[in-house]
């Protein structure tokens, strides 16, 4: 990765960066994220296969650096994240700098090495191996070993009955234990308080049974529909393996089915839940 | 012994410059209505999060009602707008998870029609009283409640 | 002191037996996500070579939800209800080392100024049977806190494979000889066989939790929290799967004429924990809510009962998003550590 560490250690040096949020790897060759503040720290920036971390979730839980703008290391899809901020406002286009990586994928369970099961189902059908919108292009675009992409997952759940989804959902939701790391590693989750924070009253139960696990998942998914990305951070977080992307996703096709609109691909487009057309369908309105 | 009929709770979510103002007039016409809703008063349609629904069939609705004003007659001059875009999306994924989304119902109602709010109360009660009781919360929250205490 | 032998068979046949016996019996479960509480002996997993489960066997003792009372409202007056409290007898089956030594050392907490009656007759009622660990990855390090594969620590009794279907079993407490004693149908004596602790490996300690525990004491201020804690997304997934993590949010619920009081798990790793009602915050960033994690398992808890708060089961750090490693950060606290003696000397 010579090419990222020459890169990184010259934003650093200029002071152009004042920090970098990029991947390093331990002593048991476990890739995790890492905040680079020096040139010594910018030595162990590496990006692998197992780099399937969004690192745009930093982007708005570090403070700012007091001199220079934040570096970001950035695969595609990463980078739809740091576009769908820069359209909510959260982040200006000026102040960070992308480093943007050419892909070969990145693995399911980042305890065992890559190989055609441990691959995420995004990586098979991704078109953003060369990733756009980045100030920087680093790496080899090599082919890999894509995981088959399975019968339509999506499809087949909804050709179950009403009363069929209701108990699967019921059956996944006794499992959660409100730990909110959904929240916290989605990158779009980033209200400074968030609904189930709100006491008086409270909205949602903070209690994990399942009526309050019920309204905690869905209110999520309904608070970031037209707005995910598909990163699928939120199931990989999930201590307790709640299949959170089929939710995640549904609400990303009605996005594209009604709208036909996807989250992060512009800066400049407007969002789709932040704004209206006089036109909007309303044949369900009496 | 005489069966007791079931008899559905209505949650009515309704904006205040418009459909509230409506049902008021509906009620000094001395128009007739059935009685099995219970509105809640929000200034715009626009406030309304999906939670709140969520929260109404939690505590034991069996059908939920959100009303505000025509498209360009808004108070706000855009909250309905942006509320209509996310029921598009709530319907939806009510219906992904097996809540029976044709319990959630939306209408528009001006402050002038007395008489469509009478309709469309009428018309949401028939609808869920044909429907039955939404049994799904009333089983989830037996998780929280000690069995012998009695809620009324 | 006697000891004994049971085959894998007759331990499928007594799980039969409780269950029939209303019994509620927990093993880990076949997905290895939690101990569960199967309803067939055929879902009873016994497997020294088991990877810990996802989540820790301590919910079992301290539920993720818990009704302390219910009230209801009585013209001017208010009626509580107690909770009616867990009376089952229950019995854990292959419960592992790391798991089964969490349970003494939360029960100092929760006996301390005031006992926790919820806690306390859920472990009166229950049975553990430890199993010992052929288990060993880059992420635990059980040696290193005063454990190890062969801990009796929490077990009541206590089994060690002699072969694949044939184990050793070990009384530590009266609760679990009087359990051998009830059923002994079920049980051998172990006449001329001697304890197998030599099939079982002893991995090396990776630090020591007195050096720790000294830099600990004299480094609350220093700049190594921040950048230990910076790349924690605040999720408290560690907290929640964590056999000895113990921290309660205590919330009413309430439906106006009636409600419950419930105690909840919650995590000094989320801003919100020690916000104040005036908007001030002690631990405003990751890297202080970080050390307070370290610092109250490794000197908080040994100050104040003589105890670490941390049986080395690796949880943490096998399901971390970002793979924080509390083990490496331990081993760089005693590197440095050592540094501050050379330096010293």
């Amino acid at each position: 990765m010579k090419q990222l560490i020459e890169i990184s250690k010259e934003l650093l040096e200029s002071r152009k960066a004042g920090y970098i949020i990029g991947y390093t790897e331990d002593k048991f060759h476990r890739t995790k994220p890492f905040i680079a503040h020096t040139t010594n720290d910018a030595e162990k920036l590496t990006f692998n296969q197992k780099a399937v971390h969004n690192l745009a979730v930093y982007l708005t839980r570090l403070p700012k650096p007091k001199e220079g703008k934040i570096g970001i290391v950035a695969k595609g899809c990463d980078i739809k994240a740091i576009i769908g901020l820069i359209q909510e406002n959260q982040i200006k286009r000026d102040d960070i700098i992308i480093i943007g990586m050419n892909c070969n994928g990145v693995v399911k369970d980042i305890n065992i090495d890559y190989n055609k099961e441990n691959s995420q189902m995004k990586c098979s059908i991704c078109e953003l191996r060369t990733p756009k919108h980045a100030n920087y292009i680093v790496g080899a675009l090599e082919d890999f070993a894509k995981s088959e992409l399975t019968k339509n997952i999506l499809a087949e759940f909804e050709a179950l009955s009403a009363e069929e989804r209701w108990k699967f959902w019921e059956k996944e939701f006794e499992k959660c234990i409100k730990c909110y790391a959904c929240r916290q590693a989605c990158p779009l989750c980033y209200c400074e308080q968030c609904i189930v924070e709100k006491s008086m009253p409270q909205w949602i139960d903070s209690s994990p049974t399942t009526k309050g696990n019920f309204a905690w998942n869905i209110i999520r998914a309904f608070h970031l529909s037209g707005r995910c990305i598909g990163c699928n951070e939120c199931e990989r977080a999930c201590p307790v393996n709640i299949p959170l992307s089929l939710l995640n996703r549904k609400m990303g096709m009605v996005a594209m089915k009604e709208f036909n609109y996807r989250h992060g691909i512009e800066p400049d487009q407007p969002t789709l839940i932040g704004n209206y057309n006089t036109s909007d369908k309303e044949d369900f309105i009496m | 012994m005489e069966e007791e009929k079931f008899e559905p709770k209505i949650t009515a979510f309704v904006c205040n410059w418009c459909t509230y103002t409506g049902a008021d007039l509906a009620g000094t016409s001395r128009l007739k209505q059935q009685t099995n809703a219970r509105l809640i008063r929000v200034p715009c349609t626009g406030r309304i999060d999906p939670v709140f629904i969520i929260k109404a069939f939690e505590k034991g609705a069996d059908g939920v009602l959100v009303s505000g004003c025509h498209p360009g007659d808004c108070h706000y001059n855009t909250g309905n707008f942006h509320a209509r875009r996310r029921w598009i999306f709530f319907k939806q994924l009510l219906d992904f998870v097996g809540i029976d989304s044709t319990r959630l119902y939306f209408s528009w109602v001006s402050a002038s029609e007395g008489k469509k709010w009478v309709d469309v109360v009428n018309n949401v009660i028939n609808s869920v009283r044909a429907k039955g009781p939404f049994l799904g919360y009333k089983n989830l929250n037996k998780e929280t409640e000690l069995p012998l205490v009695n809620k009324n | 002191m006697k000891n004994f032998v049971i085959t894998r068979e007759q331990l499928a046949n007594l799980a039969s037996k409780l269950l029939g016996e209303n019994w509620t019996v927990i093993s880990p479960s076949q997905n290895g996500s939690k101990y569960l509480k199967i309803k067939d002996a055929k879902d009873l997993i016994i497997d020294s070579a088991l990877k810990p489960t996802d989540i820790s066997m301590k919910e079992h003792f301290f539920p993720k939800s818990e009704t302390l009372f219910f009230f209801k409202r009585k013209k001017d007056d208010y009626e509580l209800i107690d909770a009616p409290g867990s009376e089952a007898k229950t019995v854990i089956f292959g419960a592992k080392p790391c798991d089964a030594s969490a349970i003494p050392v939360l029960s100092k907490v929760f006996n301390w100024d005031y006992k926790d009656e919820f806690f306390n007759k859920r472990v009166e009622n229950t049975v553990i049977i430890g199993l010992a660990c052929k288990f060993e990855d880059e992420n635990c390090f059980c040696t290193s806190v005063g454990l190890s594969p062969l801990a009796e620590n929490g077990s009541d009794i206590f089994l060690i494979p002699l072969s694949d279907d044939k184990y050793f079993m070990k009384p530590i407490t009266d609760k679990g000889r009087d359990f051998i004693a009830a059923n002994e149908t079920f049980i051998s004596e172990a006449d001329n066989i001697s304890e197998p602790i030599n099939d079982f490996s002893t991995p090396q300690k990776r630090f020591s939790t007195e050096n720790v525990k000294e830099w600990l004491d004299k480094n609350f201020e220093s700049k190594f929290w921040f950048n230990a804690g910076e790349t924690c997304i605040g999720c408290a997934q560690c907290a929640y799967v964590c056999p000895t993590c113990h921290c309660f949010d205590i919330v009413d619920e309430d439906c106006y004429s009636c409600g419950r009081r419930v105690k909840n798990w919650d995590s000094c790793q989320f801003e919100l924990f020690t916000k104040h009602a005036s908007g001030h915050n002690p631990r405003e960033i990751q890297g202080k809510r970080y050390r307070q994690r370290v610092s109250h398992k490794f000197k908080y808890y040994k100050d104040r009962f003589d105890e670490l708060l941390c049986t080395g089961c690796g949880r943490c750090t096998r399901g971390c998003p970002v793979s924080i490693d509390i083990g490496l950060i331990l081993e760089d606290i005693n590197s440095h550590f050592l540094e501050t003696i050379n330096v010293n000397n």
